[in-house]
């Protein structure tokens, strides 16, 4: 304990270490505030959302006389709430959708509608806790542990503080581990304040903080590597370490995310609502059996009510929606498990690169990576068909129709978090 | 009684170079034994090899019998070391240094104990909460030497311990030496200053390219002769 007093003491006059230390707090202290004033900001609007969604359906279903119209002028909020964590890790929060509005209409026109968001953030990032663990921790990290030994050596005194404390190898496991703890704390304060702000889980945020602990670690252990000698001069090994830093933190995951895009092709959201509108568009110019008879062959259950008699009904008309859907169906189908698989590589090669293999982790902690998008996506499907199970008896029946049993159409739930 | 420091056929190679060469000898407790050369001649490399810094290629060293290389700890416990120019902390005060470095090897001392120290180097009080940043080569030295002292170690290892010492201070010094000697304490001190071993060595070990080359020894009531070591040191460096 009065070692650790001892160069607490050292360490607390020198400048250059506790400015380091101070970036590292306030960065980290920004993103956290960051991230909370944009899941705030998310839920805000997603209240506000739910709120003017609900005050519109009341109004349309007041002016509807009957199903087809009521199912086609009626929008249906869709939305994942961000979860408790989700200020720490914004991930593909950022330029993915993660609200929609959705009508009886086809539907993959409507979830890839939105597939370029934001490009020039998808490009640049956000700055994140993440961002800031995964790859602004470990520069601070080489910056206040490198040279610990030659760093000594270089001003004279390491032969002096050896002979004096006896053991070298302590002496500098003692000041790194210093320096990674004060660093750790410095990094996690600010998690701990925002978890709390936001009611995260006491298990999620714990994983959180052994994961950054760990990785700090990784980098504590690389800087007593490169200075395992105390010969290699402070400088040579400053550039060593913020080499290692722009190969495993930087240039690893883009590379990362070149190769798992290589490597599994996915077709374009543009080209899966162009497939789905040419075949709703070209409904228009086909004979209304041959629609309803696509329509059948998939769904035979309705073949008993697939007769088209006046010029425009709207059984015939959301039946060509689906056909739609079902024409833009293999190039979905392979857009989703594309993404799941690129996710799959990703998580894999991310572990050769500490920094990636936390941003990843933090993600997956706060359900902002891939899988909770594509589970997001699963329920807005499921939803949407739940819409058509509940529309289509009534327009292809040809019930009558009863305004107040609108109330009764599935609502939207969104995946766990 | 085992010597306090004993090198027997010492060999040390550094950079694939001898910088040592067989050499023998020993300081007795209560001794101030100095070692003479030029530059090279391997006069830290043997004070780097009691403390277990540099490991022997032939040979042993031992610090009241114990071998250095399969106890190092032992022998940093038993030595204060004082090294050339040594370079305390800039940013801290002659009271931080000195606290900071005593809390290292285990020990403490109180305000009263270190400015005893700094007045036995005769550190102008003044000077003493004054960074050492701003410090002489000198200043910096007497609280290095305070150091030393008040680790109250039984082996003092000095390397060139008047470097930047002006001449009233070294005076001063080669006292304190010869107090501490005469309080049982052990010294070796490697220097180029022939004059100033002359004054305080008990014994003289003139080194040259490694090899022990030549040793002088004093005697009861007369100092070592410095013309003698002069002429040696000389006759040696230039031949």
């Amino acid at each position: 304990m009065s070692a650790l007093l001892r160069e607490l003491r050292l360490l607390a006059r020198d400048r250059a270490a506790l400015a380091l230390l101070a970036v590292a707090l306030l960065a980290a202290a920004v993103a956290v505030a960051s991230g909370l004033a944009e899941v705030r900001q998310q839920r805000a609007q997603l209240a506000a959302l739910a709120d003017a969604d609900r005050r519109e359906r009341e109004a349309v279903a007041a002016q509807q006389a009957d199903w087809g119209s009521a199912a086609y002028y009626t929008f249906h909020l869709t939305g994942a709430p961000p979860s408790a964590f989700a200020f720490a890790a914004l991930g593909l929060r950022e330029h993915g959708p993660w609200q929609h509005r959705v009508r009886m209409l086809a539907l993959e026109g409507q979830i890839h509608e939105p597939d370029a968001g934001q490009p020039e953030v998808a490009v640049l990032g956000r700055f994140d806790y993440a961002f800031v663990a995964a790859t602004l921790a470990p520069l601070l990290a080489i910056l206040l542990l490198h040279g610990l030994a030659a760093g000594e050596r270089a001003a004279g005194r390491h032969d002096l503080l050896v002979a004096t404390a006896r053991s070298g190898t302590r002496l500098w496991l003692l000041r790194a581990g210093l320096r990674i703890a004060l660093l750790a704390v410095a990094l996690l304060l600010p998690l701990a304040v925002g978890s709390m702000l936001e009611g995260t889980a006491g298990a999620v945020a714990l994983v959180a903080a052994a994961l950054v602990t760990a990785h700090l670690l990784f980098w504590a252990l690389l800087c007593r590597w490169l200075d395992r000698d105390g010969a290699t001069p402070p400088s040579t090994q400053l550039m060593q370490g913020v080499g290692a830093w722009l190969l495993l933190a930087v240039v690893a995951p883009a590379a990362i995310a070149a190769v798992a895009e290589r490597r599994h092709p996915l077709p374009e959201g543009a080209a899966i609502l162009m497939a789905q509108r040419e075949a709703v568009n070209a409904a228009w110019d086909l004979p209304k059996a041959a629609t309803m008879q696509a329509f059948v062959a998939r769904h035979p259950e309705w073949a008993a009510h697939a007769e088209v008699q006046r010029p425009f009904e709207w059984k015939w008309y959301f039946a060509f929606q689906q056909v739609g859907d079902e024409a833009a169906a293999p190039l979905s189908q392979a857009h989703r498990e594309g993404r799941a698989a690129r996710a799959r590589t990703a998580a894999t090669l991310a572990w050769l690169a500490p920094p990636a293999a936390l941003e990843r982790q933090l993600e997956a902690l706060a359900g902002t990576d891939a899988t909770a998008a594509l589970a997001y996506e699963t329920a807005v499907r499921d939803f949407h068909a739940s819409l058509r199970q509940w529309y289509y008896p009534r327009l292809f029946r040809d019930l009558p129709y009863a305004g107040d049993e609108l109330a009764q159409r599935p609502t939207f739930t969104p995946p766990p978090g | 009684m085992a010597p306090a420091l004993e090198a027997d056929a010492l060999t040390i190679v550094r950079g694939g170079q001898p910088a040592l060469r067989g050499v023998s000898f020993a300081v007795r407790p209560g001794e101030v034994h100095a070692l003479l050369g030029g530059n090279g001649a391997g006069k830290s490399t043997t004070l780097l090899a009691f403390l277990g810094f540099l490991a022997p290629a032939q040979g042993s060293v031992r610090v009241e019998g114990a071998d250095v290389g399969a106890d190092p700890a032992h022998a940093r416990r038993r030595i204060a070391y004082l090294p050339e120019n040594a370079a305390l902390y800039g940013h801290l005060d002659a009271y931080e240094n000195l606290g900071y470095f005593l809390g290292l090897a285990g020990l403490r001392a109180g305000r009263g104990a270190i400015d005893a120290a700094l007045d036995r180097v005769a550190l102008a009080a003044a000077a003493r909460t004054r960074r050492l940043e701003a410090y002489s080569k000198g200043m910096r030295q007497k609280v290095a030497i305070a150091l030393a002292l008040l680790r109250e170690t039984p082996i003092l290892l000095l390397d060139e311990p008047t470097s930047g010492l002006d001449p009233v201070a070294i005076d001063e010094f080669n006292r304190l030496l010869r107090e501490l000697a005469g309080a049982g304490r052990s010294v070796l001190m490697v220097t180029h200053d022939v004059y100033g071993a002359c004054q305080v060595a008990d014994r003289i070990g003139l080194l040259r390219d490694g090899a022990l080359v030549g040793r002088f020894e004093a005697t009861p009531g007369a100092r070592i002769d410095t013309e003698a070591v002069h002429a040696a040191f000389v006759a040696r460096e230039t031949a």
